[in-house]
């Protein structure tokens, strides 16, 4: 049960160190290609760029992303690579992909076996996901060169392709040829039509004739690799990694959860060697690998230790006085009476969602990591997690840092931490101080521009969708769940994650669907409009902070230098995260999973 | 401005080369070559070598001479794979939990052990009276509105059944139509709580059941009609005869028995599921073939135990069987079930 993430930790800590190596010395420009990728190189460097010509070209390119994006999809019924001549997608479900896959989010308001094409799995999902990436990556990067002083931090396209091409592209092709052999499919074809073992066991058509079980396949063993190590999290098919032909055994889930683990572990080091300040990293990673052992634990003893609260006993009956002006006495009573339980032996823990070939621990331990790295990928159904178990992965979303995601999880964590080298500066009366430049308004201001932005789209954007019908209608369970469906959504556009509560009725798919969710067009808005805020602005942001700072004069270290690497700078940083993520969450949260988990139990119907 | 336009295309021109066209045909290449099973979806063939399903995917199984696969919420769908979706706090998973529960349930212990609980439901159905109340049908429409809508609008013949019940209590509309004046033309599915109301009280121990009859002419004709037992009523009243009974003494289920997977296309059964089935296959088996139970029992255990795999050889996780794979051996060494 605990070997499974112990197994986890230690194997994603042990490949991130080369890891990170490999990737400082790629990203430092001391691989000389051999000639034919030189000339790639040649063609895409314009030279090295101050930050806001950083900045600007990764906006720029992202546009034109999104351009691309746009154009790839819609043209989706009149391309090859599409036997089943599936049509067009609804016109908001389009700009939601679009802007959810050239943010890293992944979140899919498609089934992927029912409405993509396996040209728009190719061209538009691979694609994206190799690419997002690298954005995240490279913003990272050129805030370390910023905060190392240097006018210029390099070429933006340049340092995409090195990303891509020297670290996603090897990495993928070996996860890519361990999946295939695991079992994922990896082909052209789209589906094969099988007779099943019992005839008619799928029922009869209306001809009398036995109906055959439609087995999607597609190049399924290129998307996962991508999809992971690229914490995308945008699965090939509809249940993402649940799905047998998308995760055949426990191998493929051990790998592809190490998959999404190792580039977010290697970056934090990268981070550390790139700075030459390898202690201090340290210090992050274990703050970050103490707050990831908590999701962890949390889910595993709320998920798999526990038994399903919907079918056990609660042999109490339970009063509860609510105050109504209209009610003698001016309160009312309700009560909960007490409930037999019924017979199922429960001693895998919740199994409702989850798939039997994993392992145990498999299910809690995935959703955790995926939350954590901002993968979102998931393995088994969130919406059916214990009540309690699902505040995990909501608080890896809130937070936002616990690895993150490609890059912009370690930024994230730097904005943090410049809040926490602040606020004990206050404490002890000096300016405060980060790798010897001093903190200042404007780089104050800046890193609250980018950490506000977070709640601020999720809180939002939750409480409107709550209080109208946008919301309410969408929801497919009652009470206090309901509104952890809409709560989930929005965390996890704005975290640019991408899992979901799969209840809500947000998947429009065609644009010819008969019976779409009567709010799904403003979701797709809402969500998609979300994720590009949430994702450029906490990008662009930090980077003009990191050349603020970087670019003062270095003070000299003295006595009542606060420390960077010590253990106590990691309890600083521990507290910051977990005071100001409390702060601004544990609200919603006692609205959502914790009412769920207090309250009566079953619910409704 | 121009400048990084004009590189952006030119890196989206390169990398759409690698990524889409090359990488993907590597793989494919590697996928195709050394890996053709796996790489096309691991295709099993059956008795007569057409393509029976794929390892990996469950499909449905029904009759009682093969394992059956955990249920599933896509309908064993494998073009459009879906969870239940259900929270934990949800009654529609307790109640889908206890309907499947209702008919397969034994006694664990006391003068009962090992027997049905199903008869016992039946006759405390009969009997007509839930938590010293009496009409258990129109408790359980009034505690559960929702059930009793989705009873109608789960198959036209109930919802017919509902329509002529309307026009045989005129009065009955009237006053719904009186209490709830938003609704002047009220559908079968808006009366379906009154319905059960009254149906129970008219029909004391009984629920509208479907009742399949011969008539003349070896034809079969399917009509809705009040019954007092069956598999509608061990399965949707199990819930309520649990509350009546809470400390019966029930044998456990495994748990993968009753609850959906992750993409409602888990291929695997718990090893505890497949012993709980295992009685069942091995004496359908045996009346089939005309052979001793005990022994076909014997030979189907040894098939589970040679067929049993665990998550990383049982280092994460506990045994489990594949079931399209152990029911396409049943069916090469005992032939066509009946």
């Amino acid at each position: 049960m605990w070997l499974l993430p112990i197994a986890l930790m230690a194997t994603a800590t042990v490949i991130a160190i080369p890891l990170s190596r490999y990737a400082a010395w790629i990203m430092e420009g001391q691989y000389r290609p051999p000639r034919l990728l030189a000339w790639f190189e040649k063609r895409l460097d314009n030279g090295a760029q101050t930050w806001k010509q950083y900045a600007g070209a990764l906006l720029i390119f992202n546009t034109v992303l999104f351009i691309y994006g746009f154009v790839v999809l819609a043209a989706q019924p009149w391309m090859p690579l599409n036997p089943q001549h599936k049509g067009m997608l609804a016109p908001t479900v389009i700009f939601n992909s679009v802007a959810s896959f050239m943010t890293n989010t992944n979140l899919q308001h498609y089934a992927g076996e029912v409405h993509l094409s396996n040209y728009s799995q190719i061209f538009f999902v691979i694609y994206n996901q190799f690419v997002s990436a690298a954005v995240g990556f490279c913003a990272l990067v050129a805030i370390i060169r910023a905060f190392r002083g240097e006018k210029l931090v390099g070429n933006f396209f340049l340092d995409m392709w090195r990303v891509v091409m020297y670290m996603f592209v090897p990495a993928a092709l070996i996860s890519g040829v361990l999946f295939i052999q695991q079992g994922m499919p990896m082909t052209y074809h789209s589906s094969y039509q099988v007779s099943t073992l019992e005839p008619a066991a799928m029922g009869v058509t209306d001809n009398g004739q036995a109906k055959p079980q439609t087995i999607v396949v597609g190049p399924v063993a290129a998307v996962v690799p991508i999809k992971m190590l690229g914490t995308n999290g945008g699965g090939f098919y509809g249940m993402n990694s649940a799905h047998p032909l998308e995760n055949p055994s426990a191998w493929t889930n051990f790998l592809t959860t190490l998959d999404m683990m190792i580039f977010p572990f290697t970056l934090v080091l990268l981070y550390g060697r790139m700075l030459k300040r390898r202690r201090h990293s340290w210090v992050i990673f274990s703050v970050m690998a103490l707050l990831m052992i908590g999701t962890i634990v949390w889910a595993i003893y709320f998920d798999t230790l526990k038994p399903n609260p919907g079918l056990t006993a609660h042999p109490t009956a339970r009063s509860f006085e609510i105050p109504n002006p209209s009610a003698p006495g001016g309160k009312r009573t309700f009560t909960v009476p007490a409930v037999a339980g019924l017979p199922v032996d429960q001693h895998l823990g919740n199994l409702e969602g989850k798939e039997m070939r994993f392992g145990i621990s498999a299910g809690a331990t995935f959703a955790a990591v995926t939350v954590d790295v901002t993968c979102g990928a998931v393995n088994c159904e969130h919406d059916s997690l214990n009540p309690i178990a699902a505040l995990s992965p909501m608080t890896g979303m809130w937070l936002n840092c616990v690895y993150g995601g490609k890059g912009v999880g370690m930024i994230n964590l730097l904005l943090f931490l410049i809040v926490g080298v602040f606020l004990a500066g206050q404490m002890v009366g000096r300016t405060p101080e980060y790798l010897g430049k001093k903190v200042g308004a404007r780089e104050m201001k800046l890193a609250m521009i980018a950490l506000l932005v977070h709640p601020i789209m999720i809180l939002g954007p939750t409480g409107l969708f709550a209080a109208t019908t946008w919301g309410t209608k969408a929801i497919n369970n009652p009470g206090a769940h309901g509104f952890s469906e809409m709560l989930y959504q929005f965390s996890s556009s704005s975290a640019n994650n991408g899992s979901a509560f799969d209840g809500l009725a947000v998947t429009t798919g065609f644009a010819d669907n008969p019976n779409p969710p009567p709010t799904g067009k403003q979701w797709d808005i809402a969500t998609g409009l979300v994720m590009l805020l949430s994702r450029y602005l906490p990008i662009i942001a930090p980077i003009a902070m990191a050349a603020s700072l970087g670019y003062k004069k270095p003070t000299p270290f003295g006595l009542g230098t606060l420390r960077d690497d010590t253990p106590t700078f990691g309890c600083l940083l521990f507290g910051t995260i977990v005071i100001v993520g409390a702060l601004l969450f544990l609200p919603v949260a006692a609205l959502g999973p914790l009412a769920e988990h207090l309250g009566p139990i079953p619910f409704g119907g | 401005m121009i400048r990084h336009f004009s590189k952006s295309l030119c890196f989206i021109f390169f990398s759409v080369i690698i990524l889409c066209g090359l990488y993907p045909a590597v793989l494919w290449l590697i996928g195709q070559g050394l890996f053709p099973f796996q790489a096309n979806g691991s295709i099993l063939t059956g008795p007569d070598g057409k393509p029976v399903g794929s390892l990996l995917i469950a499909q449905p199984f029904t009759k009682d001479e093969y394992f059956q696969p955990r249920p599933s919420a896509a309908s064993y769908d494998a073009s459009a794979s879906a969870s239940s979706t259900l929270a934990a706090s949800n009654y529609l998973l307790r109640d889908r939990v206890a309907r499947q529960l209702g008919p397969i349930v034994t006694y664990g212990g006391g003068p009962k052990a090992g027997q049905l609980v199903a008869p016992d439901i039946e006759a405390w159905f009969r009997q007509d009276h839930f938590a010293g109340q009496p009409h258990i049908v129109a408790q359980w429409a009034d505690a559960h509105n929702a059930l009793a809508t989705a009873w109608v609008n789960s198959d036209p013949t109930h919802s017919q059944y509902v329509d002529a019940w309307a026009k045989a209590h005129p009065t009955v509309v009237a006053k719904w139509v009186k209490d709830n004046p938003d609704t002047p033309q009220p559908t079968a599915a808006d009366l379906a709580v009154v319905f059960f109301e009254t149906f129970s009280k008219e029909n004391p121990g009984k629920f509208p059941s479907r009742v399949t009859s011969e008539t003349g002419n070896r034809k079969t004709v399917t009509t809705i009609q009040p019954v007092s037992e069956g598999s509608d009523i061990q399965s949707i009243f199990f819930e309520m005869w649990r509350q009546d009974h809470p400390t019966a003494d029930l044998r456990d289920v495994p748990a993968d028995m009753v609850t959906t997977s992750g993409s409602g296309l888990d291929p695997h059964i718990s090893w505890d599921n497949a012993l709980f089935q295992l009685d069942r296959v091995a004496n359908k088996w045996a009346g089939n073939l005309k052979r001793d139970p005990a022994k076909v029992r014997q030979e189907i255990y040894s098939l589970l135990e040679a067929n049993a795999e665990a998550p990383m050889g049982g280092l994460f996780g506990e045994k489990m069987i594949n079931v399209l794979n152990v029911n396409l051996q049943l069916r090469k060494r005992y032939g066509n079930p009946s």
